[in-house]
């Protein structure tokens, strides 16, 4: 799939700093939202900033309820929450994950991963026709000018591999061509249009 | 439904008006009146045997023509490959460049985005380009040096060039598609660009991507379907021409 988006609500600045810097070095494709104050309308943030993950200090959504039982995108929503220090059961049952932010670095990262993989699946199973993870990698090398082969070296497949994946590619998005691929990239931020200069 | 020739012109219109662009690429013009296609193609000089299985093949891609019925010059259909070359290059090209440049002008509309459609129309140009060259330059003047040798009855084609060991086969061959990028370009603007707050420039564009597409299907369809067996039916006939003479 694309980027994964994800709200964060949380009063302090300096947890959101950490939050995102923590995001950035998981390496995975997130995009930000950010919300500083206390959730008057939850469903209306929601609405506007259509996030896959919601990341939140529990304290603020106490009173708060989660549309999960609409069908729309809305329900897909992974809620973790942002522990300090000790959190009621109760509280603890509404959301799907934990983050104790006083956890040390590999844990967190390990975190965050689990949270990614799965917030893809979730949007796999509803979304056919978006691109997993490893079909956006050999994309991105397909745009940047990679051969089968060279791509099958760095993947450590075999080059057939890479054309099934290549085939299915071309099908889930409906782009047949290299240029058009290179174009989709772009648009969809998998590469920079300074990374392809001196490759064709 | 077949096109025949003792239809009305103005009929055949009516029933496919997409029939407009390639019957300006015989010189004729509208303003039919009750004329029949035959009188229509008499009136301007137009083969019009050649005229309906242009038009049939358009009009609808499982028509074949049988062999018996090609009874017209190769050059005729030279000229209207030609032609056809012509109006992409010179015509529709520039003009879809020209709309695409004009994006440039919206409100609310990225930049960037509107630099990577036309870089990658400029590649899409490029290919076509190279693909009609190719047939411009190879193709067509053994096509022409096949018909002038067979007129003669001289097999002998070394004052053409590109003539020697060439056959039809090699085009048939490696007659590569040039639509895969169009319909490419076509699902990026769809599905993928993020739209301006009025899309109707997107839709012209569109639209013309489409017509473009459907033209070019067409026109590889007759390379395909017509040119090269009217060539290998040529060839057949220049090597009995040979063996005739070695014969002698
Ligand atoms: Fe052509
Ligand atoms: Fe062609």
């Amino acid at each position: 799939m694309g980027r994964i988006t994800i709200l964060l609500i949380e009063p302090s600045f300096l947890i959101r700093e950490g939050i995102k810097t923590l995001i950035s070095q998981s390496g995975k494709p997130f995009n930000m939202e950010e919300s500083e104050t206390t959730i008057v309308n939850l469903s209306k943030l929601l609405q506007k900033t259509k996030p896959h993950i919601v990341m939140a200090n529990p304290v603020l959504l106490t009173d708060i309820s989660f549309p999960r039982e609409t069908n729309d995108d809305l329900s897909q929503i992974q809620y973790v929450a942002l522990i300090h220090g000790q959190i009621e059961p109760k509280v603890q049952g509404r959301f799907n994950f934990m983050l104790p932010l006083n956890a040390d670095k590999p844990t967190l990262i390990k975190k965050i991963e689990e949270i990614y993989e799965a917030c893809s699946i979730k949007n796999q199973e509803k979304e056919s026709a978006t691109l997993s993870e490893r079909e956006s990698t050999i994309l991105k090398y397909v745009a940047l000018g990679l051969t089968n082969n060279d791509i099958a070296e760095r993947l450590f497949i075999s080059s057939h591999t890479v054309m099934t994946h290549r085939k299915n590619i071309t099908r889930k998005l409906g782009i047949k061509t290299i240029s058009g691929l290179t174009v989709y990239a772009i648009l969809n931020k998998l590469i920079k249009v300074e990374e392809l200069q001196g490759t064709q | 439904m077949l096109i025949t020739g003792d239809m009305k012109m103005a009929d055949v219109i009516h029933l496919n008006h997409h029939l407009l662009h390639m019957i300006n690429r015989f010189g004729i013009q509208l303003g039919f009146g009750d004329r029949t296609v035959n009188e229509v193609c008499q009136h301007y000089d137009v083969h019009a045997d050649f005229f309906l299985q242009l038009v049939n093949t358009f009009h609808d891609p499982s028509y074949f023509p049988l062999n018996e019925l090609q009874n017209f010059p190769p050059g005729v259909l030279v000229d209207y490959l030609h032609k056809t070359h012509q109006f992409y290059l010179e015509v529709k090209i520039p003009e879809i460049e020209e709309l695409i440049a004009q994006l440039e002008t919206l409100s609310g509309i990225d930049i960037d985005h509107i630099k990577l459609l036309e870089d990658f129309f400029r590649q899409y140009k490029q290919e076509l380009t190279s693909h009609i060259n190719k047939e411009e330059q190879r193709v067509y003047p053994y096509v022409k040096a096949l018909e002038n040798a067979l007129f003669t009855q001289n097999p002998d084609m070394s004052n053409c060039d590109n003539c020697r060991e060439y056959s039809i086969q090699q085009y048939e061959d490696d007659h590569d598609d040039v639509e895969s990028k169009l319909f490419d370009l076509k699902n990026i603007i769809i599905k993928y660009m993020p739209a301006p707050k009025d899309s109707r420039m997107f839709n012209i564009i569109l639209h013309e991507l489409f017509e473009l597409e459907k033209d070019l299907n067409n026109h590889g369809h007759i390379e395909d379907l017509i040119l090269v067996p009217m060539v290998e039916r040529m060839e057949k006939e220049i090597n009995q021409l040979r063996a005739g003479n070695t014969v002698m």
